[in-house]
């Protein structure tokens, strides 16, 4: 009898569920037919006729929208990859400071992630583009000549030219990641016990060597999940891109939908391709992680 | 036998050197970090008290506080914001008699209706539209009824997640995978852009209401995923024990597990609430003239355009501030609820 009436509960409850969704798309539809605009995605092959200021592939306005939401994506992909790798070496070398003797190096670690962890990501990505880009006007900065140049056109860097909204993007989520990868790798280096620090120095390994060698790769299976966890956390904050005018999949979807109305395909567009992106990294993630659980274990 | 004196000899003074060396290299190295912090503290010194011209905040500060909020009512929120101030101040003294720290959620909890009364209006007081609202007063209020709505949502999700029952279980893990996989953005553009398309004809919610209804339905897939880690942490004992004692499912649940599950998720809870208070922010690009949309707006003026350092500083203290306030109250609740206290004995 209690059996039947579990079965009868998830029964109506799923049946409610699906009213409850029914409702809502048959108002959708009413709506959007209201507005003229059947569900459909014939309108991803018109022409998008407007411009991207960047795209790694070739694009006209001409092109179809398809083609501008694929650019969006591949913009995306872009600045998360570079920021990755920034934010980690930020994050690794910070996170080591915070757990080194050294007072100086522990201190700046230690201002560094309360002022990033305690101020919102947007207002991170509006100073770096208006003040630490837009803000050079026409001076051009040449730390390296030849090699590095900054100015308000953006990041010159042996040839390579990044431009301001890339790198003022790149800059604010690996700053600001760095700081969450900082915590998560000081939390892995402190979860290895004390006893193998005093077990490598007695055995007269330097520091350095003993670090290396002995603490992180114990550490890094407690870094690992922290770290991919992270990672998502940038590819998600990575669609704030659109505070400093950078055309990534939110920002082409946002304009899409003003020309187009087409809210809500567009929205489902943006779903998918971050599901996507969201494969792609737990799926590296999860190959690294396989990697480093296999080397401890022959060691 | 001399020779290999000799040569141990030399080893010990090399050693020495090198020690030497490399504690007078450590000893400049160290000069010279500690010469270019002490450098950079005092550029940027000289600029906050010198070169930057702080008119931009000074002859701002209500827009700040309060947005577009009509000027003869604007005690309203300054009275809620300095209640909220004080019931801070209150708990972080902490009140040793009983009844008065029983009181002490409720009063938390209160606030929010009551903030929403003295913003909106109504039954005596002069109405304000939603619109007009705006500055520290809206970002507050946001995080506030998000957080508050999110809760019980979070706490009802991280039990059908733990749920035997297999639909229920797979109904919430569906919703909190998919929510945590999405950007935040996506979200509140979903809640301005699109529930309005899901409404029936002539059911309008307004702008503030939907940023609030998708806060919430963000913020509540990861305090679920929090509370979980809470009920799985509690020992199996305590529901052995609770079973002993004669007790239903129900009362399991609600007496015994969720509070030791909140107690546990307390500090990953304030996390929560922190980084919402800074993620309100984003619908400063979403059309609500928060804290920061203030800035964005002030910005926009040719009065104080260029002023973008000071804006920005000065926006950034106020949230440092906040979020630093709302971690120390959070680490002082999460010391006073800790178990292995005398109090447990009358």
């Amino acid at each position: 009898m209690k059996q039947f009436n579990k079965l009868y509960f998830q029964l109506a409850l799923l049946a409610a569920v699906f009213i409850l969704l029914a409702i809502l798309i048959n108002n959708l539809t009413i709506n959007l037919s209201r507005a003229g605009l059947e569900f459909s995605f014939s309108w991803l092959y018109r022409p998008a006729s407007f411009a991207l200021a960047e795209h790694p592939l070739p694009y006209s306005p001409s092109d179809s929208y398809a083609w501008a939401l694929f650019m969006g994506w591949l913009n995306s992909l872009k600045v998360i990859i570079v920021s990755l790798f920034l934010a980690t070496c930020i994050g690794v070398f910070m996170g080591l400071a915070r757990t080194s003797n050294n007072t100086i190096l522990n201190f700046t670690s230690a201002i560094y992630i309360t002022i990033i962890r305690q101020t919102p990501l947007l207002l991170q990505l509006m100073f770096w583009y208006f003040v630490a880009f837009l803000g050079l006007r026409d001076n051009t900065f040449t730390p390296l000549k030849g090699i590095l140049s900054i100015s308000n056109q953006g990041i010159e860097l042996l040839g390579l030219n990044l431009s301001s909204e890339f790198s003022a993007l790149l800059f604010g989520l690996s700053v600001f990641a760095g700081a969450y990868i900082a915590e998560v790798v000081r939390g892995g280096i402190l979860s290895v016990s004390t006893g193998q620090w005093e077990a490598f120095r007695s055995l007269g390994l330097p520091e350095s060597s003993g670090l290396y060698k002995i603490i992180i790769p114990q550490a890094l299976p407690a870094i690992i999940p922290g770290l991919t966890s992270q990672y998502l956390n940038l590819a998600k904050n990575s669609t704030l891109a659109i505070a400093v005018g950078y055309s990534d999949i939110y920002a082409v979807n946002d304009t899409v939908i003003n020309q187009t109305g087409r809210a809500v395909e567009s929205f489902i567009i943006l779903l998918v391709s971050f599901l996507i992106l969201n494969l792609i990294i737990t799926n590296g993630m999860e190959i690294i992680n396989r990697m480093t659980l296999n080397t401890n274990k022959y060691q | 036998m001399p020779n290999k004196i000799i040569k141990s000899g030399l080893k010990l003074l090399e050693n020495n050197i090198r020690d030497l060396f490399s504690n007078l290299l450590s000893l400049i190295l160290r000069l010279c970090i500690i010469s270019a912090i002490g450098l950079t503290f005092f550029y940027i010194f000289q600029w906050l008290a010198i070169t930057a011209n702080w008119k931009v905040v000074s002859s701002n500060v209500p827009l700040f506080a309060f947005g577009s909020f009509p000027s003869d009512q604007r005690w309203r929120p300054s009275l809620w914001i300095i209640s909220l101030l004080f019931l801070s101040i209150f708990t972080l003294i902490g009140p040793n008699r009983k009844w008065l720290r029983r009181i002490l959620p409720f009063a938390w909890i209160s606030t929010i209706p009551i903030g929403i009364y003295l913003l909106s209006g109504g039954l005596g007081l002069l109405p304000v539209a939603s619109r007009d609202w705006g500055g520290l007063s809206l970002t507050i209020l946001l995080t506030g009824c998000s957080f508050l709505l999110s809760l019980p949502l979070g706490i009802l999700l991280a039990l059908g997640r733990q749920s035997k029952l297999l639909v229920i279980k797979h109904l919430s893990s569906l919703y909190i995978d998919s929510m945590r996989a999405v950007p935040l953005i996506a979200v509140l553009f979903f809640g301005q852009l699109l529930i309005p398309l899901f409404l029936p004809l002539g059911v309008e919610v307004d702008r503030v209401w939907r940023a609030v209804l998708a806060f919430t339905l963000f913020v509540s897939a990861y305090i679920s995923e929090d509370i979980r880690g809470g009920l799985q942490a509690i020992p199996n004992t305590q529901i052995e024990a609770a079973e002993t004692l004669g007790l239903n499912q129900f009362q399991i649940t609600f007496f015994v597990l969720i509070p030791q599950a909140l107690r546990i998720a307390l500090p990953a809870l304030a996390n929560q609430a922190i980084g919402l208070f800074q993620n309100t922010s984003l619908m400063a690009i979403l059309g609500l003239v928060e804290l920061l949309g203030v800035g964005r707006s002030l910005l926009a003026n040719p009065e104080f355009i260029g002023r973008y350092i000071e804006v920005y500083i000065w926006l950034a203290s106020v949230y440092w501030l906040f979020c630093t306030f709302m971690a120390i109250l959070a680490r002082h609740i999460e010391q006073r609820m800790a178990i292995d206290k005398p109090n447990l004995v009358p």
